[in-house]
């Protein structure tokens, strides 16, 4: 869902720039004062913006026959917490801008606000919620990874809508026709993202309970942790 | 590799001052944003791709394979500007929204080229370290740095376990495919960790106290590329300017 280069009015991408300036200072501030107090975390948190960036590389099979890429805001948010998200999210944005020439420079603080800030809040939202009703791991996991990628799509669809609105119907009439144009990737995309989150999560709880632990999205160790390598 | 990771370490620019070939990029960027789209975005997105193509060196089938996909997102783009919803019928094409969007493709195109005219120039291992100087706290440049030295490697591994699931067919089905994203998802994860704590050992004993030190080349600032580089903003908002129609 990101926007394009050069996509939205110089207003716009100063105003999304300056909303989502005070999440990024935060989850900068959050990883400066993790790496003081462990300076091991910085290798662990290396690591965590890899794995951010390769799992948008990820090609998830899609109904109209096409390929997608998950947005990985859910799975980071659960593993990571949305402040540490902020940080790793941009700094993913930004390579995927300079590396791949995906989504922009201008355009980056209208994607960190709805890919870096307010998918992985809600995403995390959702899965503290779930835990806390009683739920289990997998459906909060699920529910989590499918939220977090439509509330990142709707967010989008509003940005669009504010800096196009349409011809007859405005702003609100904007947001429906940007929303349902994406709607017809993004809702089953969601329902994939959920899905295929919650696979992995269910895999990473069989092959390195050890790190979930160390994240604390594991609290306790499981009933039966077996070490079994992955990959094929 | 990606490719324009590659580029940015084999063009004929490698060797400036990364500020130098932000100072022009992000200039002509911000220039296409601000300058009426007609002929700014033209004139910009123009001195943006012969620079890119004649002194910078990229050869012209690189950009094409850098531009191709974000260019099908232009166009993809436009599309929602040229119909209307509401009124009568409902859902409708909208003629006058053809300027617009011809507009906002013609920005798009223009932005893209002078984000790929940094973006092909500036390898990210001579820019991330000076950011610094700028501000950005050394504990968050040294994490970004640790993402770009990882990510090659996990793409690296991506790649290997696709190939060896696609070898045992693991993409027939549904089923399988999902099956097999959930394992490639898993296995990025388990390396990327692991290869954390095994850099983690490997500093430790070395004496790890906290700091990343590498060593970043030392470059010049050439006054008369920043010079050349003004003059040549300037020259661009004064034919906008002259050139825009009355």
């Amino acid at each position: 869902m990101h926007i394009a280069e050069g996509y939205l009015p110089p207003l716009h991408a100063a105003a999304w720039a300056v909303a989502s300036a005070p999440f990024v200072v935060h989850g900068a501030r959050a990883v400066v004062q993790q790496v003081r107090t462990d300076p091991d975390s910085k290798l662990l948190l290396g690591a965590a913006g890899a794995f951010s960036f390769v799992l948008s590389a990820l090609k998830i099979p899609s109904v109209t026959g096409s390929c997608s890429h998950p947005t990985g805001t859910g799975l980071g948010a659960v593993l990571f917490r949305p402040p540490v998200m902020a940080l790793l999210g941009t700094v993913v944005l930004f390579f995927q801008a300079v590396l791949l020439a995906h989504g922009g420079l201008t355009t980056l603080g209208a994607n960190v606000f709805s890919m870096a800030v307010v998918g992985p809040w809600v995403a995390y939202g959702t899965y503290r919620l779930v835990r806390r009703l009683g739920g289990g791991l997998g459906p909060a996991v699920f529910l989590a990874a499918a939220l977090g990628d439509l509330a990142t799509y709707c967010v989008t669809s509003v940005q669009l809508a504010l800096a196009f609105p349409d011809a007859t119907s405005g702003v609100g009439g904007a947001v429906v026709k940007f929303g349902s144009i994406f709607a017809i990737t993004q809702i089953p995309l969601a329902v994939s993202e959920g899905l295929l989150t919650l696979l992995v999560v269910r895999l990473l709880v069989r092959v390195s309970p050890d790190e979930l632990r160390r994240l604390g999205v594991l609290p306790t160790p499981p009933a039966t942790p077996t070490a079994k390598e992955v990959g094929a | 590799m990606l490719p324009l990771d590659a580029a940015a370490y084999t063009n004929r620019w490698r060797p400036r001052h990364p500020g130098e070939k932000a100072l022009l990029s992000l200039g002509l960027l911000v220039l296409t944003l601000v300058l009426p789209t007609w002929p700014g975005a033209a004139l910009t997105g123009g001195v943006a791709l012969v620079l890119v193509l004649g002194p910078a060196g990229l050869p012209g089938r690189a950009l094409w394979r850098a531009v191709r996909v974000p260019l099908g997102f232009v166009v993809t783009g436009m599309l929602p500007l040229l119909v209307s919803l509401g009124g009568d019928p409902w859902l409708r094409w909208e003629p006058a929204g053809l300027p617009q969007a011809a507009q906002l493709a013609g920005r798009a195109t223009a932005a893209l080229l002078c984000l790929l005219l940094f973006a092909a120039t500036t390898p990210l291992a001579d820019l991330l370290p000076r950011l610094n100087r700028i501000g950005v706290p050394p504990a968050v440049t040294e994490v970004a740095a640790l993402t770009y030295r990882f990510l090659f490697l996990l793409l690296e591994s991506l790649r290997a376990v696709r190939e060896a699931q696609a070898g045992r067919l693991g993409f027939r089905t549904w089923r399988t495919s999902y099956r097999a994203l959930s394992g490639q998802g898993a296995a990025v994860f388990v390396r990327a960790f692991d290869r954390a704590r095994r850099l983690e050992q490997g500093l430790a004993s070395r004496g790890y106290t906290g700091s990343l030190r590498v060593q970043v080349a030392a470059r010049e600032l050439s006054a008369a590329f920043v010079a050349a580089t003004c003059v040549l903003l300037a020259a661009v908002v004064v034919a906008t300017f002259l050139l825009v129609p009355r």
